[in-house]
């Protein structure tokens, strides 16, 4: 009796493993391939949906706007960090329900490209572009409508010379002063994380010192009690002392060096009347050159996607992104405001990183397992 | 023929169960293990080799552990004084002391934010860990009222009286220890695996209160998104596969544990009524004093926060009373649903919910019943299947709808408004069947067979004989699905994030952004809104509870 129940249990698990073997999984995604067709075909619903992030230029205003001027309806799917935008472009590949994708940076855009989870887009009245959005990247899939150059920033009223040094180097985040004192946006859940994470690989190869690497500092960092957060809002808000996060409930400012783009203290000064304590820091090679890009989704409405492009990169959308999203514009010519100290207070470095699109593409995966290693190590 | 359509309606009732239930988890598996591949080692090593998920199953067991033994001790007190001593408006105050329970665990985490804030508590990281733990133990505080109280209040004074007169019983440590001790620790052990399991898979709280932590669940939830992909981060996939195993074991050792010490509080000394003269305690009200403002200052909290709006000028912030943060919670935008739709969109979901899982899980209940006498064995099986989704967490079950269920028809699942509804329904089902079995067990088939004897039409005595008998806990599983379904967090936030059927749960929780302050304001109000539901269902439910109830419902 008692064999023949171990026997049935036998049974039991046996057909249990092999129904979870991926074998209808494999079906199911077989099934969506085959609609993933190189004759793009697509149906104007009257509809655009975009998946984005909380990117902040996206205000209602000009939403209106862009729906009155087209009859498109507009809808968000509002996700946490570029990263969700690709995840989810993954996660419906061939059968997306998105339209456009705004958000996805040059660190993530190589992804999506290789993956065919975008469409050439058909928009018409592209106007000149900055020469440097276009670096990156320069196709039909994905057109720029902001940039920045990721850095890091300081808080000036602590890191003055007498409590804390200005470092002249990354690796002096390593000693015991900044024990503790430096938060960054992980590089596997952010995209200013990620961009760092980029720098820095570009600053130690390039740092005459053939007998340690960029994972050798990173796992330094590790060990000097570095924060790492899982986005850039709580890195900046939460954590870092010289931004507006200490009028924000909740600001815990144990951190005086934070990952954030080299017009942050710009940013600030707009906002406090043309003060502000924090500064951006320009180390050679260790800012990034960070482009945001508006691309079509394979599958989606490639006419409400396109004309919704060519509003953004319009003047009078495009010239508003430093004070409605914080961004550099990516129209040939512009340029952040004076207003504020906004442009006084912003720093383009001297000396960003030079990795290329095709390097991140190649490299990224292993970068961010190397990254992982070497923070699990150390 | 009637039997006929009974069986029918029994085998219906275990096929759609199994399709709703087991298929989408099934499906989810099998996806996750098609990306991640076979190999189990890789799926536990992933654990620890991974920068995400590193220490993140200790957090988790450290955090749980700690908030048992901080519920136990606070609660431990609290049921004593009421169960041993006479109380005014001692039902009342068992009933604030439970509420904490019944509250959806976002409103709980957005109440003791508050608190933090209140105390100035949340600039220190220090605290975090604490506050966590203490919202643990506010949000399980009932499961140790609920399980240890009737045992002492019922128990016949006699007893004691008598165990006074035994050696082993001459001094207060020696009763404790030779008498009440071995009668309460199977409720005081019960009501520890219950704040166990819901500790070991708390989100909100630890998503809300202790940022940079994450138990196994937190961490599931904000990985979850790139899941199921072939060939795209394949470690998250195996991070994953070893955290679920982990979690599904956890929860089946403590539920097996919480069904084996249940059986033993059944306990065999003599009871008394709970109307036997009892003295008034002297210095109860330093434990039971504390407790009630322990239970009411978070909800408090989040009633005041709603009308609180900051104004934020350079270096100057003032504080002032308004209802804009109402103003703005329910004022449509083109980023932000209205708080409106997130309203009309839970209230929809739970009714929905109630209509497919009330019956659902009472068909069942009636199967296993049913089956119990003809078929002990099959009986038990599919009770014990009823019972699987308990082992699962919600983030699981989540996941389960999203890489399970969606990836057959993406486009037709994110069109379809009923998707969170399969979250619910997985969720709350279970539950029905065990409020709804044990009230089916109770009923005398005397009734049944005398009625028929009479000549009844089987209709007839379902409704003049099972119902009437069945109502109280037909309404309070009906409460309990409503309740659940609305305060559902864990699966929604992984099932809508990538929809615009939001709720209001979810709403608390991506209105806030920490900038505008504003925000903060209108998810206090949105708080204010799911917890005066809740407590609508919570009252109305205590009236259907059986005066005596020492169990969870």
């Amino acid at each position: 009796m008692v064999k023949k129940m171990k026997k049935e249990f036998a049974c039991c698990l046996l057909v249990s493993m092999m129904m979870v073997s991926g074998c209808l999984t494999e079906k199911i995604d077989e099934t969506i391939d085959d609609l993933v067709t190189d004759d793009y075909q697509f149906v104007d619903d009257g509809e655009l949906i975009i998946v984005t992030y909380d990117v902040s230029g996206l205000t209602d205003t000009m939403i209106s706007t862009f729906e009155n001027d087209t009859g498109y309806d507009v809808k968000l799917i509002k996700l946490d960090d570029a990263g969700s935008i690709l995840d989810h472009l993954m996660q419906y590949k061939g059968v997306q329900i998105a339209d456009l994708a705004l958000g996805l940076d040059n660190t993530y855009l190589q992804t999506a490209l290789d993956n065919g989870v975008l469409v050439e887009h058909i928009a018409q009245n592209i106007p000149e572009l900055d020469e440097k959005a276009l670096i990156p990247y320069d196709g039909p899939y994905a057109v720029p409508f902001d940039q920045g150059y990721m850095c890091l920033n300081y808080d000036t009223q602590i890191v003055d010379g007498v409590n804390y040094t200005v470092p002249t180097s990354l690796w002096d985040l390593t000693e015991d002063e900044w024990k503790g004192k430096v938060v960054f946006p992980s590089p596997e859940t952010s995209s200013p994380g990620r961009a760092f994470m980029t720098a820095t690989t570009d600053y130690f190869a390039n740092d005459n010192d053939s007998t340690t690497d960029w994972t050798d500092w990173w796992s330094a960092m590790a060990a000097n009690d570095v924060i790492i957060t899982s986005g850039w809002g709580e890195a900046y808000e939460t954590h870092y002392t010289g931004g507006y996060g200490e009028w924000i409930d909740g600001h815990v400012g144990d951190a005086h060096i934070v990952v954030s783009y080299c017009h942050s203290p710009g940013v600030e000064s707009w906002y406090n009347g043309n003060w502000t304590k924090s500064a951006a820091l320009d180390l050679p090679r260790s800012a990034f050159h960070q482009v945001e890009y508006a691309a079509a989704v394979h599958g989606g409405n490639l006419n409400s996607s396109s004309e919704f492009i060519e509003y953004l990169l319009s003047e009078q959308v495009n010239n508003n992104m430093p004070t409605e999203n914080f961004m550099y514009p990516v129209l040939n010519g512009s340029d952040l405001p004076e207003d504020g100290g906004y442009r006084y207070h912003s720093v383009i470095p001297a000396h960003p990183a030079e990795v290329s699109a095709e390097e991140i593409a190649q490299n990224m995966e292993s970068w961010l397992e190397d990254w992982n290693r070497a923070m699990v190590d150390a | 023929m009637l039997e006929m359509f009974k069986k029918v309606a029994n085998a219906s009732a275990v096929t759609i169960f199994i399709l709703l239930i087991i298929v989408p988890l099934w499906l989810a598996l099998d996806r996750l293990i098609w990306v991640a591949g076979p190999d189990m080692t890789n799926w536990f090593s992933a654990l620890n080799e991974n920068y995400i998920s590193k220490e993140v199953v200790g957090f988790t067991f450290l955090q749980a552990t700690l908030s048992t033994i901080l519920t136990v001790f606070i609660g431990l007190p609290i049921a004593w004084q009421l169960g041993r001593y006479e109380w005014p408006f001692q039902s009342f105050i068992k009933s604030i002391l439970t509420m904490p329970f019944v509250m959806p665990s976002i409103v709980a985490a957005i109440g003791f934010l508050n608190l933090m804030e209140i105390y100035d508590l949340r600039s220190n990281e220090n605290t975090w860990f604490t506050i966590l733990i203490l919202a643990h133990a506010w949000f399980n505080l009932s499961l140790v009222i609920r399980f240890c109280e009737p045992v002492l209040s019922t128990l016949d004074p006699r007893l004691e009286e008598q165990i006074k007169l035994l050696p082993n019983g001459q001094s207060f440590l020696d009763r404790i220890k030779h008498f009440w001790a071995p009668l309460l620790l199977p409720s005081v052990a019960a009501a520890a695996c219950m704040t166990f399991v819901f500790s070991f898979t708390s989100f909100a709280l630890v998503k809300l209160i202790t940022l940079g932590e994450n138990t196994i669940e937190s961490m599931m939830a904000s990985i979850g998104s790139s899941a199921g992909i072939e060939g795209y981060q394949v470690s998250r996939n195996e991070i994953i596969l070893g955290g679920s195993i982990i979690q599904f074991t956890v929860l089946l050792i403590s539920l097996w544990l919480m069904s084996y010490l249940q059986q033993k509080r059944q306990s065999l000394l003599p009871k008394a009524s709970e109307k036997i003269a009892k003295k008034r305690s002297r210095y109860g009200w330093f434990v039971v004093g504390p407790a009630i403002i322990f239970a009411i200052a978070p909800l408090l909290a989040i009633l005041v926060d709603s009308f609180r709006v900051q104004t934020r000028e350079q270096d100057n912030v003032t504080e002032s009373w308004s209802t804009e943060g109402w103003e703005y919670a329910f004022k449509e935008t083109v980023s932000l649903s209205s708080g409106w739709d997130a309203l009309i969109n839970s209230l929809s979901y739970a009714f929905v919910t109630l209509a497919i899982a009330l019956p659902l899980g009472w068909i069942l209940a009636q199967t296993i019943k049913d089956l119990e006498v003809k078929s002990p064995k099959l009986a038990r099986i599919i009770d014990v299947t009823t019972m699987l989704p308990f082992a699962v967490s919600s983030v699981m079950i989540g996941l389960g709808v999203t890489i399970g269920m969606i990836k057959i028809n993406p486009e037709f699942f994110y069109q379809l408004w009923f998707t969170p509804v399969i979250a619910h329904v997985m969720i709350t089902t279970p539950f029905v069947v065990r409020i709804i079995l044990p009230a089916l067990r109770s009923i005398e088939p005397a009734y049944d067979e005398c009625a028929m004897t009479l000549g009844v039409t089987p209709f007839k005595r379902l409704i003049s004989i099972k119902i009437p008998m069945l109502r109280g806990s037909i309404i309070i599983a009906a409460i309990f699905t409503l309740a659940m379904s609305m305060g559902e967090f864990g699966a929604s936030w992984v099932v809508t994030r990538n929809s615009d059927w939001t709720t209001l749960p979810i709403m608390i929780d991506t209105i806030r952004e920490a900038y505008k302050p504003i925000t903060n304001t209108a998810s206090n109000a949105i708080a204010s809104v799911l917890m005066l539901i809740a407590l609508v269902l919570f009252t109305w439910a205590e009236k259907f509870r059986p005066k005596r109830d020492g169990g969870m419902f």
